[in-house]
């Protein structure tokens, strides 16, 4: 029987083993078919559904597009990468995994600051003294924007991060950094802060519906179905 | 999307010839800086929010690069390439395209590509006639285009400097204001704070120790706060200087034991930054403002007085102009006269702008302040303006 319905689930890193387990418990046990290191895949116990084996950030785009129905990837990177979030995705459920909050985080040593009203402050200092802005590192372009501009600060340019953002200050390729955090732990061992009022997102996995993809014959019922037992194994 | 940029080809290229030939003939001499600039140079001059519509990109040796979203930072580079003492006076001009995405979609008026044609003029020590000079010639410029109607819209950074000069304020809040007025609802916040007298978050242990630091010698509280970092284990990262994070702590400690901003200062501030009339009526409200407060705003209100008798006298309508403080708060490398052209009924339609930024060719590299003014005219609309008229 043709596929009536595709589902992309994350293929790598720290979202691919909880998604297993989680589908796993939900009796939707994921698995590839052919090569194993392929990419497709189909779910145990509903036929109809493929599953698409992709990385978190990539599930954002097929999302938009409406080339898969539904997808598991992280708040973090659909508020991030989707410029209008409710025109493209359905929030279907939390997952309880793969949480992260993002964060403002400053240097320790500056103890001047407490709070994002004092970043501008110390951009304006920052100017005079070395006649250039302050630097953030992030992989989260827009997320910053949006939360800097809200909190009224101005004075600070990006520098994109794709790696290793919490070593940029002591490297002193940026000043400050937006990131994600879990515990701390590697906030602390670097040195870093967060500022009070510096809580971006608490995000987390969710489970998605694309509002562009075809979503005649089967796919609501296979929606509905997926998403009943996901639920009561969260 | 578009396939073809510039629909009105034939057009556009006509009146680019038209506003070319009168900056020429000016004294101004064509340029074409690159297209692609470096974009760490560009990015902190001009800000995130133009970053976040700017075109960046990083090519196959890993360099970051932009498309230019505006001429004048290539222009003023460019200058400095062939000035690197930056001590002459130079006179230029362009036409071209510049790039900066449209969040709402590229459209007929807010085209992603766009053209720009302007002038910029450098080092001019006669600040004044460099200003009527570049207002001039770009008045000159878009009439001979064909424009009919048009209105010219004024503000002075300059004079707003010259307020915070004159009013009695700690040296401290005098930068901080000076920094916040780009930042116009950031602004409104920090003054009524300062006029309430609320002291910033004086709780926690930084505050405590902030505290003990009041009216010490700098060298002494830097002393204490190497101390204080290094029994708590703070290595110092962040390119922030010792130095730096002590000012602020000691900045703080005043802040706790001051009296609040005087409700007339504040006042003086908000009055100053409502005033928006005609010029001549705009400069004697100001001059009102100024004498009620009991202050002298020096040359500033005298320099922008004579500035607009050297326009008019010279064929600018003044008397139909606008002047409003608050104008120019948007783009922060101005630092006196800004001024734009509006067609229309209401007055929405921009379709040049322009002003004096003595600061930016320093920060792009240049040993010294350079004066520094220019204008850049936006093609698509002046031709549309000129269409609609006829």
């Amino acid at each position: 029987m043709a596929a009536t319905l595709t589902i992309a689930v994350p293929s790598k890193g720290r979202l691919k083993d909880a998604a297993g387990a989680l589908f796993e418990r939900a009796g939707l046990a994921l698995r590839k078919t052919g090569h194993e290191r392929g990419y497709s895949g189909v779910m145990h116990g509903l036929d109809g559904v493929e599953v698409a084996f992709l990385s978190a950030a990539e599930i954002v785009h097929q999302l938009e597009s409406g080339r898969v129905h539904m997808g598991v990837t992280g708040e973090d990177l659909i508020r991030e990468t989707l410029p209008d979030v409710e025109e493209s995705v359905e929030f279907l459920a939390p997952l309880g995994f793969g949480r992260a909050d993002v964060v403002v985080a400053v240097p320790d040593c500056w103890i001047d600051i407490a709070r994002m009203a004092d970043l501008e402050d110390v951009a304006e200092q920052f100017a005079r003294a070395h006649g250039r802005r302050l630097r953030v590192a992030t992989k989260y372009l827009n997320l910053t924007r949006r939360f800097f501009a809200k909190a009224g600060v101005a004075g600070y340019r990006i520098v994109e991060s794709v790696g290793a953002t919490e070593g940029t200050p002591a490297a002193g390729t940026a000043e400050l950094i937006v990131d994600i955090t879990t515990t701390g732990t590697t906030l602390r061992a670097n040195y870093l802060k967060v500022l009070e009022d510096g809580l971006i997102l608490k995000s987390q996995a969710h489970l998605f519906a694309a509002r562009g993809a075809d979503w005649n014959g089967n796919a609501p019922g296979l929606r509905d179905a997926i998403l009943d037992r996901l639920s009561k194994a969260v | 999307m578009a396939a073809e940029s510039a629909r009105k080809f034939e057009a556009l290229e006509a009146q680019a010839a038209t506003l070319l030939d009168v900056f020429r003939r000016g004294g101004y001499e064509q340029v074409a800086p690159s297209i692609i600039q470096p974009a760490d140079v560009l990015l902190d001059r001009i800000g995130e929010a133009i970053r976040g519509r700017t075109y960046v990109f990083t090519d196959l040796s890993g360099e970051e690069l932009c498309l230019r979203p505006d001429l004048t930072v290539p222009v003023s580079r460019l200058y400095l390439e062939r000035h690197p003492p930056a001590d002459a006076p130079a006179r230029y001009c362009y036409n071209g395209p510049a790039f900066r995405f449209q969040p709402k979609g590229s459209g007929g008026t807010h085209p992603r590509e766009f053209r720009q044609a302007g002038i910029e003029c450098f080092g001019v020590a006669d600040r004044d006639s460099a200003d009527a000079e570049v207002v001039l010639l770009v008045a000159d410029a878009v009439r001979s285009a064909g424009l009919r109607e048009f209105r010219f819209r004024f503000g002075d950074i300059a004079l707003f400097y010259a307020l915070l000069d004159a009013l009695s304020l700690p040296e401290r809040w005098r930068l901080k204001l000076r920094h916040y007025f780009w930042r116009p609802p950031a602004f409104h916040a920090l003054l009524s704070r300062l006029a309430k007298g609320e002291a910033p978050d004086s709780d926690g242990p930084v505050a405590e120790f902030a505290a003990t630091l009041a009216d010490m010698d700098p060298a002494r509280a830097e002393e204490l706060v190497a101390n204080y970092l290094e029994t708590h284990g703070l290595p110092l990262s962040g390119n922030r200087a010792l130095g730096e994070i002590t000012e602020r702590l000691l900045d703080h400690a005043a802040d706790l034991r001051s009296e609040p901003l005087p409700r007339e200062v504040a006042t003086v501030i908000d009055y100053y930054l409502a005033v928006e009339a005609s010029p001549r009526e705009a400069i004697d409200r100001i001059a009102m403002i100024a004498k009620g407060a009991g202050i002298d705003l020096g040359p500033a209100l005298y320099v922008l007085s004579r500035r607009f008798d050297l326009l008019q006298e010279r064929g600018i309508d003044i008397g139909g102009a606008s002047f409003a403080s608050e104008f120019g708060r948007d783009l922060e490398y101005y630092s006196g006269l800004v001024f734009q052209i509006e067609t229309g009924g209401d007055g929405t339609s921009s379709i040049a702008g322009g002003g004096r930024y003595d600061g930016l060719l320093r920060s792009v590299g240049a040993p010294a302040e350079v004066p520094a003014v220019g204008s850049a005219i936006h093609t698509e609309r002046l031709l549309a303006a000129i269409e609609g008229e006829s």
